[in-house]
């Protein structure tokens, strides 16, 4: 996992190749780290971006394994952010 | 952290509610209380005023319940147990059973309030499923 800061605390994103599909279980996982983050959250695949606060536009996604998924974040815990969520997409099974 | 806002799945069917309930728990709702009422109190496909009362006291442990009615007499019989019985802190959403239910659960279990959660549940009817 690689962490890009251009403005340590500001705004941070990495990107996740996902080692399964992001169905509905890691999307619940991700809906319910997000949520403990202040920073703005944003989850992109194939030119979409959604909030990971919302489990069904995360699944609306579509992205299977093997498809490369960017965390983006903004806001004070944004490093936090992005290395927690990348961590559960990571993590999908 | 407090407890969740409660859910209730109103069905025709037993089964169906019950399926509904064990895919929320699988996709991380188990902190949320999430009660069924589905079919009629002798196993029939059907609606229960009786089911649904007890499932809305069971779901709410003090911060509101959300009903989910899958559709027709299951809305109906949630609206007649809510007349008989208003209260401000439980909501009947319009929004499609699977995907509300589940927007609704994750919402709730991440310790969101009732307008979150109902709001959730309503806004699935316009995300796509793919």
């Amino acid at each position: 996992m690689s962490l890009s800061s251009d403005n340590a605390g500001a705004a941070c994103e990495t990107s996740v190749v996902l080692p399964a599909n992001l169905h509905a279980r890691p999307a619940g996982k991700l809906a319910q780290a997000a949520a403990r983050f202040s920073s703005t959250i944003l989850i992109e695949h194939a030119g979409k971006s959604v909030n990971p606060a919302g489990i069904l536009a995360v699944m609306g996604l579509g992205a299977t394994a093997g498809a490369t998924v960017t965390v983006r974040a903004e806001g004070e815990d944004a490093a936090a952010a992005v290395e927690t969520l990348a961590a559960v997409l990571h993590a999908a099974e | 952290m407090t407890q969740s806002v409660g859910i209730v799945l109103v069905s025709h069917s037993a089964q169906l509610a019950a399926g509904l309930r064990d895919l929320l728990a699988q996709i991380g709702s188990d902190s949320v209380p999430v009660q069924v009422a589905g079919g009629t109190e002798d196993g029939r496909i059907g609606t229960s005023y009786d089911l649904v009362l007890k499932a809305i006291h069971a779901a709410d442990h003090g911060n509101g319940v959300v009903i989910v009615p899958d559709l027709g007499s299951s809305v109906l019989t949630a609206r007649t147990v809510l007349e008989d019985h208003p209260s401000p802190d439980v909501l009947l959403v319009d929004a499609p059973f699977v995907e509300g239910a589940l927007a609704a659960a994750i919402t709730a279990s991440i310790g969101a309030d009732l307008t979150a959660v109902a709001t959730a549940a309503q806004e699935a009817r316009h995300v796509p499923k793919f």
